[in-house]
């Protein structure tokens, strides 16, 4: 099982490139996609995902080109996109049932599936009443269960914990970690704390480049050593961020508990286990300051 | 003066948005269409066997009928839909929760709807410049005649529609596609309710006259037909606007209306009307209040569910209980290619979520159609049967684009091959289905040409409403051109309009099969490129 992805670019309009020479090559586990907002982290989720075709470059599904042979990978594919929408007029049951069908699914495995997928997104007890009156974080559980429909191989979830409670959002960073076993996840995100339950690889991509790609435990031990923490009085924040990449302040009784990036100790800073969103920061950090130059 | 502005910038984005989107170049390229059908000599306005010198007087008056007529009717599913695109983007409820009055809201939004079909009225205006030049019967412009029917008649005319188009998006009932019937509707009335009896008849325009009349039709054709019988004693009063070549053989000249204090107050009491109407409109406005939506509020609530967690003890439950435990793998040999399954899919979805009383009439219409008389099965209630699916056709090829699901779809292995076929088929068979007592009818009898007129009508409405679905991501345009085309062509059973098909004299369904043929190949074209891998 391989997804290989090879110098792909996107051109809008024919004048922005939100993806350019982007390669990357994916095995079962769990990818996390973490990128500020404009990075090109869906414009490369709608590629995988055959919604949109790469102006550029090639992408292959166990060695079949998308381009020349989509279904390879569509019969196999789960999306779960950013944006979509339901059939106001349908009940969960009706429209996991419809799009069972489009996806070629048999009926009875599709009716035994759509049966457990409810109970397991927690629907199953509303699965009679029109989607229309579902809210955000019921519909984005319907969007859950319709990727998991085909039992897919290639799972691709755009920002999928958005709307969701906690409870459900830790559920489901559990689940991408349960299925990730034998398929290929990608997780795309912007919050750091998804990707860090449940990542076994990291893609950091910014102004549509792959700026990294490393097992977490690798962008960790990369700032490791260089995150610092201590206690300024709030009338000092203005100026320790002058001097110091901020990773992280919280305002407690005692001062402002300061976390920044730095190669030397800021004076009575002591220094702290690194976080995977500081190694995000130094890593963006890192890319623009090389772009500027 | 702040009021002022707030209502300015909320215009001006209105139209900015419209007008920055490639429909609206297809709303401009639709007026210039008309414009220049008119200055082909393919709109034409003759008074019996005369039309009159092209000069500025008679180019102004027939741009300005044209304009308030046909663009009339067209430009109201330009406009309508605003309200929609707000609360779609959401934007409706930023909007919702500034002091914002209802009343300057829907007020904003007529002017938005009037600044677009104004800028129709302008490129028709220069077609008229245009056409007089062109022409070159009489090449002296003379400015207030040339554009004062289009300032005087088609722009009041333009404001009217505007309002009304607001006042339809804020009512439940005509905001989807039952509105988009209705209009056809009541432009037809507006226009026929124009025209008194008396001056239908040959009289002059009176006071009242003036008020009622919405295109400026009634007006003009009285100062024409005033203005010819001094010239031809014989002339019958017969005054008519067509599309087509018929080619009067007569010309007369008409120097222009000759423009009252009344009937320039009666064009401003249409103005003033347009500015009522968008105030009425606000009292049906519920300001995007989602209570206020289709689906009740209880529907809405969530059910019943304990209590959000904190998150640590939300990690400690999903931990013991992990989501994939209750998930059985797939066999490998799931995944078929039924194209059954997607038919029946697609069926329950156009047949599913409609109330008992769209079923109850349905079928009493098909056993109506057995029941009756074939010449009235063939007639009329054929018409009716095939009138009621209308809002399930129109959803043909446009429910992905109307509800985002394109991504789901698209995403699935041979949605070309096999969804879009099926969405078609399920249409064929709904409309057989609808319309299938008339078909048990024609069978009894034997009308094997009828029923092949019936089984190509069967195939051609879904391919229609298919194909501008698919092309233009709306319901709207196949719910306009399918009530024009069913009450212009259909019901009058105009040969070559009629595409029912049923009546012998009026059938083609050769013509109807090609046409089918075409459409669906449209189809294929336009969902091939939908799809970024087809």
């Amino acid at each position: 099982m391989k997804l290989s992805i090879e110098n792909v670019g996107k051109c809008y309009d024919g004048k922005v490139w939100a993806l350019r020479r982007f390669s990357l090559e994916l095995k079962p586990g769990v990818l996390g996609l973490l990128g500020p907002n404009g990075a090109g982290k869906t414009t490369l989720m709608s590629i995988l995902a055959t919604i949109t075709r790469a102006t550029e470059g090639k992408v292959t599904w166990n060695g079949a080109d998308l381009a020349s042979n989509p279904n390879a990978l569509r019969t196999v594919l789960g999306y779960l996109p950013q944006d979509f929408g339901v059939y106001p007029n349908l009940n969960a049951q009706e429209f996991l049932e419809y799009l069972a069908a489009v996806k070629g699914l048999d009926a009875t495995d599709a009716r035994r599936r759509i049966d457990q997928l409810l109970n397991l997104v927690n629907l199953a007890d509303v699965r009679s009443r029109p989607l229309g009156g579902f809210s955000g974080g019921m519909k984005q559980r319907v969007g859950i269960a319709q990727a998991l429909l085909n039992d897919p191989q290639l799972l691709i979830v755009d920002e999928p914990t958005a709307g969701l409670d906690p409870e459900e959002r830790v559920r489901f960073r559990n689940l991408l970690s349960d299925l990730s076993g034998e398929r290929i996840v990608i997780l795309s995100t912007h919050i750091v704390s998804d990707v860090e339950a449940t990542a076994t690889d990291i893609a950091l991509i910014s102004n549509g480049s792959l700026v990294a790609h490393a097992a977490p435990e690798e962008l960790l031990r990369r700032v490791e050593g260089r995150v610092w923490e201590w206690v300024v009085p709030s009338a000092d924040l203005n100026a320790v961020k002058q001097c110091y990449r901020i990773s992280n302040t919280v305002r407690r009784s005692d001062g402002v508990h300061v976390r920044v990036l730095a190669e030397d100790a800021p004076p009575g800073a002591q220094p702290v286990p690194p976080t995977l969103e500081d190694a995000y920061l130094d890593s963006l950090s890192l890319y623009r300051t090389r772009s500027v130059a | 003066m702040k009021r002022g502005r707030v209502l300015w910038h909320l215009v001006k984005a209105d139209f900015l948005t419209r007008v920055r989107r490639t429909s609206f170049l297809v709303t401009l390229a639709f007026a210039v269409f008309v414009g220049y059908q008119t200055f082909a000599g393919k709109i034409v306005m003759k008074l019996d066997d005369y039309r009159g010198v092209y000069n500025s007087a008679w180019v102004g008056a027939l741009m300005g009928i044209v304009t308030s007529s046909f663009i009339s009717l067209v430009g109201f599913y330009i406009v309508k839909g605003s309200i929609e695109r707000d609360r779609t983007t959401r934007v409706g409820q930023i909007l919702a929760a500034t002091p914002m009055s209802k009343s300057f809201y829907t007020v904003a939004k007529f002017l938005g709807n009037f600044a677009v079909l104004a800028s129709m009225v302008l490129v028709m205006a220069v077609a008229a410049l245009c056409m007089q030049l062109g022409r070159a019967e009489d090449r002296t412009l003379h400015l207030w005649p040339l554009f004062a029917p289009l300032l005087l008649y088609a722009l009041p005319a333009m404001a009217f529609v505007a309002a009304l188009a607001v006042l339809f998006e804020t009512l439940p009932v005509l905001r989807g596609g039952v509105g988009n019937v209705a209009w056809f509707f009541v432009w037809t009335a507006l226009l026929v309710g124009g025209v008194s009896a008396a001056v239908d008849h040959g009289a002059g325009a009176g006071n009242r006259d003036y008020f009622r009349d919405f295109t400026g039709i009634s007006t003009m054709m009285a100062q024409m037909r005033g203005t010819l019988l001094q010239i031809d004693p014989s002339f019958q009063n017969g005054f008519s606007l067509s599309i087509g070549d018929q080619v009067p053989h007569h010309r007369f000249l008409w120097t222009g209306i000759r423009w009252t204090s009344i009937m320039i107050a009666a064009r401003l009491a249409w103005l003033a009307s347009a500015l009522a109407v968008a105030l009425l409109a606000s009292l049906f406005f519920h300001r995007f209040d989602p209570a206020r939506e289709r689906i009740a509020r209880k529907q809405q609530e969530a059910p019943d569910r304990p209590a959000v967690l904190e998150l640590a003890a939300a990690r400690e439950l999903a931990r013991s209980d992990p989501w994939s435990s209750r998930l059985t793998p797939l066999p490998p040999a799931s995944v078929k290619n039924r194209f059954t399954s997607v038919l029946i899919a697609e069926l329950r979805l156009m047949l599913q979520g409609h109330r008992w009383w769209w079923y109850a009439v349905a079928a009493a219409l098909f056993i109506v159609c057995v029941a009756a008389p074939l010449p009235a099965s063939s007639g009329g209630i054929i018409l009716a049967a095939w009138i009621w699916p209308m809002l399930i056709w129109s959803q043909m090829g446009s429910r992905e684009a109307r509800y985002a699901t394109g991504s789901l779809i698209f995403s699935a292995p041979h949605a070309l091959q096999r969804q879009l076929p099926a969405v078609w088929l399920a249409g064929v068979i709904v409309t057989a289905l609808t319309g299938g007592g008339l078909a048990i009818r024609l069978l009894i009898a034997r009308d094997l040409h009828a029923l092949a007129g019936f089984a190509v009508a069967a195939c051609f409405i879904p391919s229609l409403a298919l194909a501008l679905g698919v092309w233009s991501g709306s319901s709207k345009f196949f719910e306009a051109l399918y009530t024009a085309w069913w009450y212009t062509g259909a019901a009058h059973h105009i040969p070559g309009g009629d595409f029912t098909g049923t009546v012998a004299a009026s059938s083609r369904p050769g013509v109807y099969l090609l046409l089918t043929v075409a459409l669906l190949a449209a189809c294929w074209m336009r969902r091939r490129t939908q799809l970024a891998y087809a």
